[in-house]
């Protein structure tokens, strides 16, 4: 069996917006091949737990480290490394939804992406959209293409927010087994999900924030 | 395959009562006028006194261009020499040609007959005439045509130094035809085809640049048109016979094919124009321009797919070559904009043509500037990239980068000076001018793109007209600044190495803004981690004792 190694270590991360406290004390520590699953109410904090995580929030205190580097949203290697799939995701509204597959395979150094750009395209089931732009896909096929750029590049941590939002039950059936089938590689995965089914597929370990609706 | 419990006779139907008579068109109308006048909190004499600061800065403007006006007139008195007798001919013809090409895409981008999600929820599926409730927003539509069309032509007219009669032909051949090219796609909306308009619209550009580039051709003496100013008077008037004519025959049809344009048609020119009203009420241009390109995008809905090229960095500065290829349209707009210079020496204008060449290349250069937009107005995409924002700001700038170095190219002549009363210069430094006024545009442009909206969650600042968050009015200047400051040696009359000097500082700053900003961050994050290895290390020494 392989040696797991640290890919995501927090520690004390502190949230507050104004008086009003998200997160406190907050620790976590994920390895490779491991899935972490955030689950809580609504408004419990997890959305800006994994803004924190992926930089494009600032916590007010705790660090953040991935694979032993501080996090920085603007460091080169922090972004080779981290695949994120959160609300945040811009397109350009002139490029198809293959061009922007192609484009970041290529940015990543994926040498001949097109074999590996058709298969993603296939899994997400938008090929018939590849020529499409992306104001004229609907929210769900937006959310298969936002999918299919985390799993064209090359990854080591990837953190997505309630993944399964806006897609059918046989798209969540599909990212079910297709991030079970990413950690049993060795990638380290944080999500936040009200999925059962998708959190007792994928999660090894599962973490719930807020305290429980009274 | 288990069978529903509920069966197609399981149901209970009402009664049919008394057949109702729906509203007139009138009648709802009215009956809207009404609960609006009822909820109004202010008379519109109250409005006015509040938005006096807009009102005393109108009045400002207002003298400013008759101020203007009355010296170009006195200018253009002494015109003799065939430079600027020509562009006080050829002129207003560009202007008239501009004005109908705007008018014409304007109004196929949003109708020009459109309804707001409310009106298309509550009135157009009521039972009434659509005709009838739409009629308005038609008449609207033509009479604010003629109303822009017609102040363009009087003051184009009016600063070339024409005398009152011509600048009321040009007002009217300018506002008719305006109001004619809305009118025109307002008939074409009914049917809802765009072919017709779109021609027109490319035809009338390539009219009014024909006249840009005539004028330089004429004070370069490449050309000798013998055009009169009588001649364009005359033309004015058949102008303004056959405008007349296409207005009737367009508004007529158009008001019969009112009936048939469908609702998402009329709503989504409403959509458009809510979301651009409220960026502007942000004074934010950048997201109104993020919406038209955006209905652009959605208009097309498809393209033929193009492999990429290259790998890492080469990728985005390859993919936005490509994205060019696509839509080769804001070349146009740059190749125009290089008749600028030219048209300026010609006007005898040398003194202020590079900041004006560079406020042209700034307004021409930001369609070209889309990727950079994208990848710097959310941090969702910038993040899938493994760069830095240095290296993915001149990734996505090469492009146009290159476009602007040919554009500096083709105008270095201008700047050697050939009009009548030019400045004369050697090559070295036209070519040193034309740099910086190139550069400057594009700086200027790139500033302009990567402009964060104003943030309304910081606190507001007080000042006269209210309260305002920081940053919204500096935000309308945001490019201009730019322009004005490189270009500001060249207007003072120092060397042109001077700009260049400041140009390089400015686009130090716009390239590394972001990083440094990271660095910050990252430089924090790094003593966060510090200052808790510290109090790790001390908790366990005390422990020890």
């Amino acid at each position: 069996m392989a040696k797991r190694t640290t890919v995501l270590k927090v520690t004390d991360l502190r949230r507050a917006f104004g008086p009003v406290t998200i997160i406190d004390k907050f620790s976590l520590e994920v390895r490779t091949g491991e899935a972490v699953a955030l689950t809580g109410r609504n408004g419990a904090g997890k959305s800006t737990l994994l803004r924190c995580l992926v930089g494009a929030d600032r916590p007010d205190d705790g660090t953040v480290t991935v694979c032993g580097n501080p996090m920085s949203e603007t460091s080169p290697d922090i972004r080779r490394d981290v695949a994120t799939v959160i609300d945040d995701l811009d397109f350009f509204p002139d490029l198809s939804v293959v061009e922007h597959l192609d484009l970041l395979a290529r940015a990543h150094g994926i040498e001949d992406p097109d074999g590996l750009v058709d298969e993603v395209l296939h899994e997400v089931q938008l090929v018939p959209q590849s020529g499409q732009l992306p104001g004229t896909l609907s929210s769900g096929q937006r959310r298969r293409l936002a999918l299919a750029t985390a799993f064209v590049r090359p990854r080591k941590l990837l953190i997505l927010d309630e993944p399964e939002q806006r897609l059918d039950t046989e798209g969540v059936a599909w990212l079910a087994e297709r991030l079970k089938s990413e950690r049993m590689k060795g990638l380290a995965i944080v999500f936040a999900s009200h999925e059962p089914s998708l959190v007792a597929t994928v999660a090894t370990r599962t973490v719930e924030l807020g305290a429980p609706r009274g | 395959m288990s069978s529903p419990d509920v069966t197609a006779d399981d149901f209970d139907p009402a009664p049919e009562g008394p057949a109702q008579v729906p509203a007139s068109a009138r009648e709802l109308k009215g009956l809207i006028k009404g609960w609006r006048r009822g909820r109004a909190t202010k008379k519109l004499s109250e409005a006015f006194s509040d938005a006096y600061v807009a009102l005393i800065g109108v009045a400002m403007i207002g003298a400013m261009v008759v101020n203007v006006i009355v010296k170009a007139q006195r200018v253009v008195a002494q015109c003799e020499t065939a430079s600027c007798l020509s562009a006080r001919t050829l002129l207003p013809w560009a202007a008239f040609a501009g004005t109908v090409a705007v008018a014409l895409a304007v109004s196929r981008l949003f109708g020009p007959v459109l309804a707001s999600a409310a009106e298309g929820f509550w009135l157009l599926d009521a039972p009434v005439s659509r005709a009838k409730l739409l009629g308005a927003r038609l008449w609207a539509a033509v009479l604010i045509a003629l109303g822009g069309g017609a102040l363009i032509g009087a003051l184009v007219s009016a600063l070339t130094g024409s005398p009152a009669t011509e600048v009321a032909i040009w007002a009217a051949a300018g506002g008719l035809s305006a109001a004619a090219a809305v009118a025109f796609s307002a008939t074409q909306q009914g049917i809802e085809r765009h072919l017709l308009t779109r021609v027109a619209t490319y035809l009338f550009t390539v009219v009014g640049l024909a006249a840009l580039f005539a004028v330089v051709g004429v004070a370069a003496g490449w050309l000798d048109l013998g055009v009169s100013a009588d001649l364009g008077v005359q033309l004015g008037v058949v102008v303004i016979g056959f405008a007349a004519a296409v207005l009737v025959i367009s508004f007529v049809v158009a008001r019969l094919r009112l009936r048939q344009i469908r609702r998402t048609r009329l709503l989504s020119g409403g959509a458009l124009v809510s979301g651009i009203s409220g960026a502007f009420f942000a004074l934010d241009v950048g997201l109104a321009r993020d919406i038209v390109v955006e209905r652009r995008a959605l208009e097309l809905g498809h393209v033929h797919p193009v492999r990429g090229r290259g790998l890492g960095l080469s990728a985005l500065t390859w993919r936005e070559w490509q994205r060019l290829r696509r839509f080769p349209q804001p070349l146009i707009v740059l190749g125009a904009a290089t008749v600028v210079p030219y048209a300026c020496d010609a006007l005898g204008l040398s003194t202020v043509t590079p900041v004006l060449a560079a406020l042209t290349v700034f307004g021409a250069t930001i369609p070209l500037l889309g990727g950079l937009r994208v990848l710097t107005r959310t941090g969702g995409l910038a993040r899938c990239l493994p760069f830095t924002m240095s290296q993915i700001k001149l990734a996505s700038v090469a492009v146009p980068a290159a476009v602007v170095a040919v554009w500096v190219l083709a105008t270095v002549s201008a700047y050697i000076g050939f009009g009548d009363g030019a400045t004369r210069r050697s090559y070295a430094e036209a070519f040193l001018v034309s740099l910086a006024s190139g550069g400057a545009g594009l700086l200027a442009s790139i500033r302009w793109t990567q402009a964060k909206g104003v943030d309304f969650g910081k606190p507001m600042v007080s000042t006269q007209a209210g309260a305002f968050p920081p940053g919204l009015v500096f935000n309308v200047f945001r490019g201009f600044d730019v322009c004005v400051l490189v270009t500001a040696p060249l207007l003072l009359g120092f060397s042109p190495l001077w700009s260049l000097a400041l140009g390089f500082i400015v686009a130090l700053l716009l390239f590394n803004s972001l990083d440094a900003e990271s660095l910050k961050a990252r430089q924090e994050e790094q003593q966060r981690l510090l200052d808790r290895q510290k109090a790790d290390a001390a908790a366990a020494r005390q422990r020890k004792r």
